[in-house]
């Protein structure tokens, strides 16, 4: 873990963030006796966000998009490589960036406004003025009337807006999403992309979003991350060129919306390790020569699609 | 569910819930009347509390209550300042040590202070330090198992969610982890004092000059029939008034769980 030695504190960088060659590997370990096994989360993962944008990582579980999330705010470290923040070298977590977990996770001994101040607690805003900012982000994210109410009164959408409005609250720079809508319901989940839209449009956050849903990655990014499973690698990322703003009701009925979900869809399942796979299969099966042929599968997406650019 | 059908059973229940406690004092009064043995081993609210009157009176029962209350208090707060520590470390900081360790913490937990009671006068004397370390004993072991118990069980993303922000650490326990954990800790505070005090009256009774439990042993001894009921029932209602104030302590410090054991 000798990051700091290996990467220079500061760089010279456009980028709001900047992700350099990060890798994550684990040892694993199945019981107390057993040797350690290595499980390589990220490989060389390399990644640039601009200031204000809206960065989605995808991928199915055990990618390793959550550990990079980790990374990011500064709780695990990797193996190698780093990460800057406005060219600062980041090495641990601080207040330019909030996190929203999956799970909520409110304190549910404080009321919302409680919640919402908590940031500002540990930052050591007076306490008139924390009132004054926890009003407006509670008014953002459309809780007004419900500051009293402990997290256990309220619904699973309203709770993730407590977290939303908590981790805006002590003004981060970054806002890292850790597949915050995975738990609620499908029309909750829809109402929440488009408010967690129109909150990034009117703060102007740089947000990196976890998800493992294509149709979330495609309706909310300007690039969606494509991450692939064994080791976690960066497959390819992907522009979103859908006009903004944009709304649940009418966006996803877009055909461009069609295209570029099938084409994130295509990245994911033929993977290379994938391909690999069932040709080393077919080839045990029978070693005709036709069957790297009938394996060489284009990605449809990219013969059928109008939009050539994609 | 319709309401009517509801609320009649409930208000005849609520009316018999009160009611009970009359029958029962006035089945207390009058049957010893009835004479025979009863006459002889039981005495009567309204001797009880003539008796209760005197004791009171003489300034006997308040200096009893004193030493008790004193007692149970010693050792009860000594055990939590120790226990208290002692849980978060292992909870918290030493899960593994912890582990090894639980099953000698388990069984030094079920090891009765009674039983022990010659090793506790013998090292300790027929002074006060036997029966704080008695009632130590007894509080201690609740404390510290749920005391673990609530700090193991205290939700990770709670501290990552307060790690993210930068938070130091005397800030997450004093913020985070405490509040976190103190439904155990307060369940373990609740079990604590309840076998304190029914400890203490114990440990009076086998080795003690002084104190509620010698009030009633001295009454056993020299049959003051009145008497033993009198100390018996100001330790019953010294019981009421503690497990009320508890759980007023706990509604007002955790009333924002999702549901509260009814008492």
């Amino acid at each position: 873990m000798a990051r700091a030695e290996d990467s220079p504190v500061r760089i010279d960088t456009e980028a709001k963030i900047l992700v350099k060659g990060i890798t994550s590997v684990y040892h694993l370990k199945k019981n107390r006796t057993e040797q350690a096994r290595e499980f390589i989360a990220l490989k060389d993962i390399n990644l640039e966000v601009r200031k204000g944008e809206f960065l989605v990582l995808v991928g199915p579980s055990g990618c390793g998009k959550s550990t990079l999330l980790d990374i990011l705010a500064g709780l695990a470290v990797p193996t190698s490589g780093a990460v800057y923040i406005d060219g600062k070298i980041v090495t641990g977590p601080a207040l330019d960036r909030g996190i929203v977990l999956q799970g909520y996770a409110l304190f549910p001994w404080r009321t919302v406004r409680r919640n919402v101040e908590f940031g500002l607690e540990i930052k050591k805003v007076p306490k008139r003025d924390r009132t004054a900012i926890s009003d407006h982000f509670i008014n953002l994210v459309g809780l007004d009337g419900s500051a009293h109410r402990y997290p256990h009164e309220l619904s699973g959408g309203m709770k993730q807006r407590v977290a939303i409005a908590r981790a805006l609250a002590y003004d981060p720079e970054v806002l890292l999403m850790d597949e915050p809508f995975a738990a609620v319901d499908a029309q909750t989940r829809e109402n929440l992309q488009d408010e967690l839209l129109r909150i990034w449009e009117a703060t102007g956050k740089t947000i990196i979003f976890v998800t493992h849903s294509i149709e979330e990655a495609v309706f909310l990014g300007d690039r969606v991350a494509v991450l692939t499973p064994n080791p976690g690698t960066l497959r390819e990322i992907v522009n979103i060129d859908l006009p903004r703003p944009r709304h649940n009701s009418d966006t996803r009925g877009s055909a461009e919306f069609g295209w570029i979900r099938r084409k994130i869809w295509e990245l994911l399942q033929n993977s290379p390790s994938d391909v690999k796979r069932s040709l080393d299969k077919l080839k045990l099966q029978n070693a005709s020569p036709d069957a790297k042929h009938h394996l060489n599968l284009l990605p449809v997406a990219d013969i059928i699609s109008p939009t050539a650019s994609l | 569910m319709s309401t009517r059908k509801t609320v009649s059973p409930w208000c005849l229940a609520s009316w018999l819930d009160r009611s009970s406690i009359l029958l029962f004092f006035a089945l207390w009064e009058l049957a010893p009347k009835a004479g025979g043995l009863l006459e002889t081993f039981i005495a009567p609210p309204s001797v009880v509390v003539r008796t209760l009157w005197d004791l009171l009176l003489s300034g006997e029962l308040l200096g009893h209550l004193a030493v008790s209350l004193g007692r149970a208090t010693t050792g009860f707060v000594v055990a939590t300042l120790v226990a208290l520590p002692l849980g978060f470390l292992l909870g918290g900081n030493f899960k593994s040590f912890e582990r090894i360790v639980n099953p000698v913490l388990r069984f030094l937990g079920q090891v009765n202070p009674f039983s022990l009671s010659p090793l506790f006068i013998m090292l300790f004397g027929i002074s006060e330090l036997s029966k704080w370390a008695m009632i130590f004993w007894v509080c201690i072991w609740p404390i510290l198992f749920n005391t673990i118990t609530g700090v193991k069980g205290i939700d990770p993303f709670l501290v990552k969610s307060a790690r993210s922000m930068g938070i130091g650490l005397p800030t997450l326990f004093w913020k985070v982890i405490l509040p976190a954990a103190s439904p155990g800790i307060f369940t373990g505070l609740k079990m604590g004092s309840g076998t304190a005090f029914f400890m203490l009256i114990a440990a009076e009774m086998i080795g003690a000059s002084s104190g509620l439990g010698w009030l009633v042993w001295n009454a056993q001894i020299n049959f003051q029939i009145p008497k033993l009921f009198a100390a018996t029932a100001v330790i019953s209602v010294l019981g009421m008034i503690l497990n009320t104030l508890l759980v007023m302590a706990e509604k007002r410090l955790l009333g924002w769980r999702v549901s509260l054991p009814n008492s």
